[in-house]
């Protein structure tokens, strides 16, 4: 009682600390130029789960993966394909083969020269079945995976190396999005000697690679620090003399430490955002990009009552996503279709649901429910989803509908929603791997993504029908019409509530310079220098 | 000295079983876990392939009894596995994180006991005065102040506000004060609450009544003959403050980014690292049991009532 008083004393106290200023740095000017030199200081809440590229399949292990290693293509600042160990390329007209220059010159921080069999040793290990690589299934449409998987030959024969500075790929069917694919952090191309050397285990903590910078030191559970790699190829690059990450530190504690001026690049906590943002001396050092994410309310369509379309058209009348959006700050915008704005093939004017609650008892009446139900909300238990979860709970109450929170680790709900009898209703997200409507309406809502990642069990042979043909369609303008029908025609069967599309933030030191959001992968420091 | 011996063997035979059974409730409670550790391994997107060959890899699709076998097999060669995560050995991770954990708790132990030694002499000689009464208040709100509010408190006013101290992480003496002080706070006034209570008791004790009759100095009075019989109690307690210390140590490590063993186990539960989350329990629980039979011991040596028990 004492301690609860007590606590209560100081919160109050606390509120009323008007925001403490930024951290000085020289401000921007229009004449100045890039100056090589510095360390850029990160933090992070737990270390990376892994260096391998080969095995990382998340943001943390991708953010220092991308500095490590190169890939032979990658994306631009937007979600243009550009050129990075490959110097040129060229596509068959059937889109079967793919035909790579590589970049003359380019090293491996051991020293060794990068060669097409690197690229093909990198591919190939990647798709052995002992390595257990998440990445594999992107490549598995490469001619000759399966013989190659199932030991029947030692080569991936889709993989061939003419000459040291040329590469080629061979599939055995169309596949639209094989250079995205090539411009995974999975496709980098590793050292073969330094993997012989270590190990595949020891490879996760020994990384070689021909990236912008060398892992210099990681003490588990305290710091990592990368070295600029000297024989980087991009010369001049990278500006920073090395980038050094403190481990361990919670949103609050990396707030407080950024306040303070010990670290370059900081998430804003959820307490201070309206704050900051408000704030004219924070103002000109936020960043903000929007993603190619949607954050959905999933509705099983396997399980009574959501098998019937009027109850699932009533959840998504009876949702007010503003009130979601206030709950996190406004760190997104609303969701009216699956797909996110900046994605190709995204239209506003997909057929959606106004927020109408009338609307939605009386779809619940004519399904026969209109003394309401009781059911089951499945949502991991962070913070953030608990309070998204009792929006959802007063929002459902209103049209007659009892919702029950079941908090659970975010592994546990992966595993659950995969399930047909487990998870009535489930919040999840989900972001594009890549920039193209498959990635979402392929992978998540064709009936063959049932037990994977279609966790609402949608199945609708139209809708699938749909998808198939728009799938091997190289031509965005046939291909990407075809996603549109089906985007429609899944929103009218509404197995999900799209609820929003989050928007990143992160705030940096005023002394940093060129430090940029992606749409699709973490940032790239490459380019990013420290004013003096 | 054959009754000693005895006493001895019952009570290591009976740490060994606890620390067996230790191992079957913690195998059975990871593993009733609806979550699927592959899929910590592999990525939430990954393919149900990829999924499967790596739970076939782990063994996890074996009957448990041969699971638990083999757990144990490998337990008595000292192998806790390797962590699904990072691939290293579980061992390893743990002598890495152990000095730091030894290094926090035993300062906080070692301040908070002597301190608070030294306040439950000083108010059990002056029961009822305003200091008395001023310590006890201050032991209800200390015992009931949860150890991570009390953390960011101490981080916000020492480190950010008045920057006299580093905001979290290790290295120098400095960074220990901060996660050492949050976590001494609780054992002080422990310890300060049970001293006061027993040297009051002895106080009014027949001898000591005596002793202060025959002119014995009061420093003298309170600190070798009263203090030496509230001691005895005082060594059982310490063998069970193990315990608590274990727990106060994972919340504090949290708060403060101590890379001890407390973080690690907690960071094991969130990434679904079972080995690692397993391997740190059975550490902990060990360090317990070991410390608790220490006591044991020592009493058995101390009190010779107690090995006939």
């Amino acid at each position: 009682m004492r301690a609860g008083l007590l606590a209560a004393c100081v919160l109050l106290a606390a509120c009323a600390v008007p925001l403490d200023p930024p951290p000085s740095g020289p401000p921007a000017r229009p004449d100045e130029v890039p100056r090589p030199g510095g360390t850029l200081r990160l933090g992070a809440a737990e270390d990376v789960h892994t260096l391998d590229p080969a095995i990382g399949y998340d943001t943390g292990s991708w953010a220092f993966e991308q500095m490590l290693f190169n890939t032979l293509v990658d994306y631009d600042e937007g979600t243009t394909i550009v050129p990075e160990l490959a110097e040129s390329w060229e596509v068959s007209p059937d889109g079967l083969h793919f035909a790579f220059t590589l970049r003359s010159g380019v090293r491996f921080s051991s020293g060794r020269a990068l060669a097409a069999a690197d690229v093909k040793y990198s591919l190939e290990r990647l798709l052995r079945p002992a390595l257990h690589s998440p990445g594999a299934e992107f490549f598995a449409g490469l001619a000759g995976v399966d013989e190659y998987v199932h030991g029947r030959s030692p080569e991936v024969r889709g993989i061939t190396t003419p000459a040291a500075n040329r590469v080629e790929f061979a599939l055995a069917a169309v596949d639209p999005l094989f250079l995205h694919k090539l411009a995974m952090p999975f496709a980098s191309v590793v050292d073969r000697e330094a993997v012989e050397r270590v190990g595949d285990l020891g490879f996760r903590r020994q990384p070689v690679g021909s990236g912008a910078f060398v892992l210099a030191e990681w003490v588990e559970g305290q710091r990592m620090r990368l070295a600029r790699n000297p024989l980087y190829f991009r010369s001049g690059l990278p500006y920073l003399d090395g980038i050094e990450v403190t481990v361990g530190l919670s949103d609050q504690l990396g707030w407080f430490k950024y306040q303070r001026g010990e670290i370059d690049i900081s998430g804003v906590p959820s307490a201070e955002f309206a704050r900051v943002v408000a704030d004219a001396r924070y103002q000109p050092l936020l960043l903000e990009r929007t993603t190619l994410r949607t954050q959905y309310l999933g509705l099983n369509c396997a399980l009574p009552p959501f098998d019937q379309a009027a109850v699932r058209q009533a959840m998504n009348m009876a949702v007010n996503k503003q009130r979601l959006l206030d709950l996190i700050d406004g760190r997104g915008v609303v969701a009216t279709t699956i797909l996110p704005p900046d994605m190709p093939g995204y239209d506003s004017s997909t057929l959606s649901y106004p927020f109408d609650p009338a609307g939605a008892r009386a779809r619940l009446e004519a399904a026969g429910l209109g003394h309401g139900f009781a059911t089951t909300l499945w949502a991991s238990r962070d913070e953030g989803s608990m309070r998204l979860g009792q929006s959802l709970q007063q929002d459902l109450r209103a049209i007659g509908v009892e919702l029950a929170l079941k908090p659970v680790d975010f592994p546990t709900l992966i595993e659950a929603v995969r399930h047909p009898g487990m998870a009535p209703l489930f919040l999840l997200g989900w972001e594009a791997d890549f920039p193209d409507p498959s990635n979402f309406l392929i992978v998540l809502l064709h009936s063959r993504s049932r037990g994977t990642n279609n966790n609402a069990f949608y199945a609708n042979p139209e809708v699938d029908r749909l998808l198939d043909e728009a799938e091997p369609l190289l031509e965005p303008g046939r291909r990407l019409p075809l996603f549109h029908d089906a985007e429609v025609m899944i929103m009218r069967d509404a197995p999900w509530v799209p609820l929003f599309h989050p928007v990143g933030f992160a705030i940096r030191h005023p002394r940093v310079r060129n430090y940029q959001l992606h749409p699709l992968r973490p940032s790239r420091v490459e380019t990013v220098w420290l004013a003096g | 000295m054959m009754a000693l011996l005895g006493y001895l063997i019952r009570r290591v035979f009976r740490a060994i079983t606890t620390l067996l059974g230790t191992t079957l409730i913690l195998f059975v409670l990871v593993r009733v876990v609806p979550a699927n550790p592959a899929v910590s391994i592999a990525g939430p997107k990954a393919d149900p392939e990829t999924l499967a060959a790596i739970r076939k890899d782990l063994g996890l699709d074996d009957p448990l009894a041969v699971q638990y076998g083999r757990y144990l097999e490998r337990l008595v060669h000292g192998d806790l596995g390797r962590s699904y995560l990072t691939g290293r050995r579980v061992t390893e991770a743990i002598g890495e994180r152990l000095p730091a954990t030894a290094k926090l708790g035993l300062t906080a132990l070692a301040v908070g006991f002597f301190l608070g030694l030294l306040i439950g002499i000083v108010t059990a000689a002056r029961q009822g005065s305003a200091a008395d009464i001023g310590v006890l208040i201050a032991t209800l709100v200390g015992l009931s102040i949860p150890t991570f509010w009390l953390g960011n408190v101490l981080i916000y006013f020492f480190g950010y506000r008045l920057r006299w101290l580093p905001l979290g992480g290790a290295g120098a003496l400095r960074h220990l004060v901060l996660p050492a002080a949050t976590l001494a706070i609780v054992e002080l006034f422990f310890y300060a609450r049970f001293v006061h209570t027993n040297v009051g008791g002895t106080l009014a004790s027949d001898y000591i009544r005596t002793a202060r009759a025959k002119g014995v100095p009061p420093l003298r009075l309170y600190f070798v003959h009263a203090l030496r019989n509230a001691l005895i109690p005082v060594v059982t307690l310490l063998g069970l403050d193990v315990a608590a210390l274990m727990s106060g140590v994972t919340l504090t490590e949290t708060v403060f980014n101590w890379p001890g063993l407390g973080r690690l186990a907690v960071q094991s539960v969130f990434q679904l690292d079972i080995p690692v989350l397993a391997g740190t329990v059975l550490f902990s629980a060990a360090l317990v049991l070991v410390a608790n039979l220490v006591v044991d011991l020592l009493y058995g040596v101390i009190d010779p009532r107690v090995r006939h028990g």
